[in-house]
């Protein structure tokens, strides 16, 4: 799945399950759309099932800390990179 | 420190209606709410009563997803009951998040309907990588869902208190925020209860032989309190919501009225937790009329907890005889009000009260529905047997629950507030 796929998964979820209005990447997530960390862990579990697999504790945690919809393109980009080097190491 | 406590809000979604209009009207028509037990999936099939007092008409919410997510279907009861009686109070934003409003509000078990997705995901995830257990999953279904949701809805900061004694858990928050009040905890306190369609309340009391079986093809027919047909309870649904306000502050902002309570005890029968107990009802009652300093003859009706049990019913009306029946004059009438909708389990107190505040002030008595032949072991009372204008100055609201918990309220009417 490329970058721009993902984006649009994830403004889908943002605008339909979690009612955004308008999101924008650079939106502070917490003060323009009330998103808090309970929100935090249900997307965590969504973007689990659209990516098939399933986050360490430590990346959830890592996760906490994103404040924009840029963040969390980058910090999925992020894992996913480290996944595919562990993988390729493995190999 | 002792200060009057009076209701000046008050709003039910109730199987015979959501709000004063409709609910007066299903009073006054005789309209039972009673229907057809609705299929879960799972459990409806293996309960013998196919019967049930069904809120089966459309509710609009207006919550946002920041509230919503929360909250499981008794929590959006609670919610837009509360949000009811805060409106129409017109206490302020500065007095609500004040910290001198608390909330007493409770349910049986907070959301059975999320619980039973907890409980699916045991199995359903044995084969999955994934976990389906939302992040707010307990938030939705924990035990004081509702009152948290309303104090979080509102931005309250007073007390909490999540009464969870099945059907006297909303008898308790109205009794619990009356003391809280009384004694000088808090100014106002928005009590109450709900309960959300649930088979797995049925199928336990259809279990225990107590739910009513004869009249599945006619449900309007049932329950029947204090009937000599009688064959058991019908579980219900709906929730409900009383503002409870210290009387000089609620004088001073020019506050309507709707009743005083003047009386509450609750009291544990200290033994069987199923069985009802004489004494332990009987000593509720009287300790109610004592804590509000009435005699007997001054309370003109009796919502009784009626629930149409073969032995509930006999129990509780030997013990309205014992404690009002020496007047012969002065008997209050007794109505058995879940004739109208089931029992709405920890909501039925709540409800009772509105119902009753609702009947004070309009003047009239709704008389217990499906009351054709008394059962003679009731009969010693003075059943409500058609709908009767009398005025009624005081009432009695009675509610026992499982696990031996008896309660009892007493309110004024609202217009004797001044007296």
């Amino acid at each position: 799945m490329t970058k721009d796929e993902f984006k649009d998964k994830i403004l889908t979820i943002l605008t339909e399950d979690f009612e955004f209005e308008q999101p924008g990447l650079d939106d502070n997530l917490r003060d323009d759309h009330g998103f808090d960390s309970i929100d935090a862990i249900e997307l965590l579990g969504k973007i689990e099932l659209i990516l098939g697999f399933s986050f360490t504790r430590e990346e959830k945690e890592k996760a906490m800390g994103i404040r924009t919809i840029n963040d969390i393109l980058d910090y999925v980009e992020g894992i996913q990179q480290s996944r595919n080097s562990q993988a390729g190491l493995s190999s | 420190m002792k200060r009057r406590v009076v209701i000046t809000a008050c709003s039910a979604i109730t199987p015979i209606g959501y709000g004063k209009n409709a609910i007066i009207d299903s009073l006054r028509q005789g309209k039972s709410g009673v229907g057809f037990l609705r299929d879960d999936g799972l459990l409806s099939k293996h309960i013998h009563s196919r019967v049930f007092g069904t809120v089966d008409y459309p509710i609009e919410y207006d919550f946002k997803r920041q509230y919503r997510k929360t909250m499981g279907p008794v929590a959006f009861y609670a919610c837009q009951v509360a949000k009811d009686v805060l409106e129409s109070s017109g206490l302020s934003r500065e007095f609500i998040t004040s910290g001198r409003l608390g909330v007493a509000f409770g349910s049986t078990h907070g959301s059975p309907t999320v619980q039973r997705e907890i409980y699916k995901t045991f199995f359903s995830d044995l084969e999955s990588k994934f976990s389906s257990i939302g992040a707010v999953d307990y938030l939705r279904s924990m035990v004081h869902t509702t009152a948290v949701n309303i104090s979080r809805m509102f931005g309250i900061t007073g007390r909490i208190i999540a009464s969870s004694t099945a059907c006297t858990t909303s008898s308790q928050s109205i009794g619990f925020g009356y003391e809280t009040i009384k004694y000088g905890m808090q100014d106002a306190m928005i009590c109450g209860g709900a309960d959300e369609y649930d088979t797995t309340t049925v199928a336990v009391f259809d279990n225990l032989l107590a739910c009513s079986v004869k009249y599945n093809q006619t449900p309007h027919c049932t329950p029947r309190p204090f009937d000599a047909g009688r064959d058991g309870l019908v579980v219900g649904e709906g929730g409900g919501a009383v503002l409870l306000e210290e009387y000089e502050a609620a004088k001073k902002r020019g506050a309507e009225i709707l009743g005083e309570v003047i009386g509450f005890a609750c009291n544990n029968n200290g033994g069987d937790l199923i069985l009802p107990n004489l004494e332990g009802i009987t000593a509720t009652l009287r300790l109610a009329l004592k804590d509000a300093e009435i005699l007997p003859k001054d309370v003109d009706f009796v919502s009784a907890h009626a629930t149409a049990t073969k032995m509930g019913d006999v129990i509780e009306a030997q013990a309205i005889d014992a404690v009002y029946g020496d007047d012969p004059v002065n008997r209050p009438f007794v109505t058995g009000l879940k004739s109208y909708m089931g029992h709405t389990m920890g909501t039925c107190g709540v409800i009772e009260t509105i119902l009753s505040l609702y009947m004070m002030e309009q003047g009239f008595i709704a008389p217990t529905l499906n009351l054709e032949n008394v059962d003679e072991r009731c009969s010693m009372l003075r059943h409500t047997r058609e709908l009767t204008e009398t005025d009624t100055r005081i009432a009695a609201i009675q509610n026992f629950a499982f696990g031996g918990v008896n309660t009892c309220l007493l309110v004024k009417n609202g217009r004797d507030a001044d007296l």
